[in-house]
């Protein structure tokens, strides 16, 4: 009974002071805010992590100079940066090596940002390149929807056709006409369209279907000489994957004319470890993204207990009067403890509102479903609970005890 | 009570506010405390409403010795045994005067029914039944002191303790106020005045003059 009544006494002096709740509010909000839009944004991505990511298809692995992420020091980085790259060579001796041991195996290269010109028609400069054998497309998971693949002749002569992926021939055929043999330009040069591969949908929010595929060879001696493979293997079978794994290392190494002292001087990326990888980044954004909440939450909690503070002052003679009729120390405690709660809470809600619905936008933005992220938002109301009751508690004890003589003394 | 005393420290120096007093108010009394400024009537007045405690002696209310109890205890006293009546009034602005007047109910524990009722009997009896939903902002001093009044009243205390009811207020209003203070003496009330007129001292039965902390004379009229 006293407790409503109490409750009732501190919203209502709460609204009193409208414009200082709400500034009071609003710092707790933007701690909350943060954590709770970070971590909804990635748990919706992570959601589409294992779909996304298993696009590489089963039982498929890749050799690559570098692995997928790099955290840590510059040390680590240098020491990634320092490997040779995989040359075409290297790859071919590959190749040979596990003649018999994998179903496909596939060399890819590519660059970024290029664009691509049918007679008036332009695509944006965000095409990738992508360098490839006749293997490429049945290991990466696409199939050929009109025309024809690169062929193992185009390969041998470093040709000048191209197989476009299908946004790229969306963009440069819209009436749907048929592109085989036409030519178009890339970054200004001339390739004859061989096909077009059919649609495979994106994956992290990033299109798989900007791209064109040129022979790798062609690649290599027209687009960038130095750069580093990415080879692709399917192996025989889910069985067999890992002993393909170890077989592939094995024979990479000879390619590599690695000796037996010497490290392996390539990563093998699986799907696994391409997760593994994303987790990595997602946990140095959830935690950084944690310290700053943590921080701002904290600068909120002083924000609240100075202004509980000023509360206490100005409204001295108010407690005075309260303790003259019989209020006793503890629902004067109470009151304003209570004050301090419902500033931090109200600003925890807030922000947990703004905070998933920025986030859910964001994942919006990846083509991810919706997500409420019940452990963040259960986490943050304890949290705005406990820093509400924290740094309200010495504002409350001083209200509390208040001498009553002194309290009603006139100024 | 009985050598009541209540010293301050003020720097080095000991200021002997109250000295060895010794007083009885009985049920219906209906006193006046007079005396000068710093003749110790406002400290004297703190401890009769258990709003402070004395340095030594015995202060007992209805034959408990407050002098002993912790602040909650008096916090529960006050809000049973006592009723204020100040000079500067002490309304709670933001609340309208049923609201001010059901504040020691709420205290008390009083359901919210009973208790609206009971305060706008309240302040009916003072006169302000067209009033109750009023501010205090919105009101005169004389009805604002009557809504205090019926908040000193509201609980059916003991003791109504009045620190210069008037000391805020005209000549005519003063006389409206004491007239009520009369009425409810009438009524069986106990109720104790601290004031510095002469002529408001006059509705009273009997005066107590305080002078340097010690009393003075304690007559009957």
């Amino acid at each position: 009974m006293l407790l409503r009544e109490t409750i009732t006494q501190a919203i209502y002096s709460l609204a009193i002071n409208k414009l200082r709740s709400w500034l009071t509010i609003m710092g707790v909000a933007v701690g909350v805010f943060s954590i709770i839009a970070v971590m909804t944004a990635l748990d919706a991505i992570d959601k589409s992590v294992e779909s996304g990511l298993t696009s590489l298809g089963a039982n498929t692995f890749q050799i690559q100079k570098n692995p997928a992420t790099t955290f840590g020091s510059g040390h680590s980085r240098n020491f990634y940066a320092n490997r040779k790259d995989i040359t075409y060579q290297q790859a071919l001796m590959f190749r040979k090596g596990m003649t018999g041991q994998a179903r496909t195996i596939g060399f890819i290269i590519s660059s970024m940002a290029n664009q691509a010109k049918f007679a008036n028609l332009t695509t944006n400069p965000d095409v990738t390149i992508t360098g490839g054998d006749e293997n490429f497309s049945a290991s990466s998971g696409y199939t050929v929807a009109s025309g024809r693949n690169l062929s193992e002749g185009d390969i041998r002569s470093a040709r000048n056709t191209v197989v476009l992926g299908s946004e790229v021939a969306a963009t440069l055929f819209p009436s749907g006409e048929n592109p085989q043999n036409k030519l178009i330009k890339i970054n200004g040069e001339v390739y004859t369209i061989a096909g077009v591969l059919n649609k495979k949908g994106a994956a992290f929010g990033q299109s798989q279907d900007n791209f064109v595929l040129i022979p790798i060879t062609r690649y290599l001696s027209h687009i960038n000489e130095k750069s580093s493979l990415s080879i692709t293997i399917e192996a025989l079978s889910r069985k067999d994957y890992p002993l393909a794994i170890d077989r592939a290392i094995g024979t990479m190494r000879l390619a590599r004319g690695l000796t037996v002292k010497d490290p392996n001087d390539f990563e093998i990326r699986t799907n696994e470890s391409l997760i593994d990888s994303f987790r990595d980044i997602q946990q140095a954004i959830g935690t950084g993204a944690f310290i700053i909440s943590f921080m701002a939450l904290l600068t909120a909690g002083v924000g609240i207990m100075n202004i509980m503070l000023v509360s206490v002052t100005e409204r001295t003679r108010e407690i005075g009067i309260r303790k003259s009729i019989g209020a006793p120390r503890g629902i004067i405690l109470l009151q304003f403890l209570l004050e301090s709660l419902f500033l931090s809470l109200a600003g925890g809600l807030i922000g947990i509102t703004i905070g998933i619905l920025i986030g859910n936008v964001v994942a919006l933005q990846f083509n991810l479903p919706p997500i409420f992220p019940w452990l963040w938002v259960t986490v943050s109301l304890f949290v705005c609970s406990g820093i509400g009751m924290i740094f309200g508690l010495f504002p409350a004890w001083k209200a509390a005890n208040l001498n009553p003589v002194e309290a009603l003394r006139p100024k | 009570m009985q050598s009541l005393c209540k010293f301050y420290e003020m720097g080095d120096q000991i200021v002997r506010a109250l000295d060895s007093i010794n007083l009885v108010f009985r049920l219906n009394d209906y006193t006046a405390i007079m005396g000068p400024s710093g003749s110790g009537k406002s400290t004297l007045m703190n401890i009769i409403g258990c709003l402070d405690t004395p340095t030594s002696g015995i202060y007992e209310l209805n034959g408990q010795n407050v002098a002993e109890v912790d602040d909650d205890e008096l916090a529960r006293i006050r809000n049973k045994e006592i009723g204020f009546v100040f000079q500067t009034f002490n309304l709670l602005p933001r609340l309208n005067c049923l609201r001010n007047v059901e504040l020691p109910l709420i205290y008390a524990g009083v359901e919210p029914e009973e208790r609206e009722q009971r305060a706008a009997e309240a302040l009916v009896k003072v006169g302000l039944g067209d009033r109750i939903t009023h501010k205090p902002s919105e009101l005169s001093g004389g009805q604002i002191q009557r809504v205090a009044i019926a908040r000193a009243l509201i609980n059916k205390p003991s003791i109504i303790l009045a620190d210069e009811p008037t000391g805020n207020l005209d000549t005519a209003t003063s006389h409206d106020i004491m007239d009520i203070f009369g009425a409810l003496s009438d009524a069986g009330n106990t109720i104790i005045l601290i004031t510095h007129e002469e002529d408001i001292a006059t509705y009273t039965r009997r005066v107590i003059r305080l002078r340097d902390g010690k009393i003075e004379s304690d007559t009957m009229q």
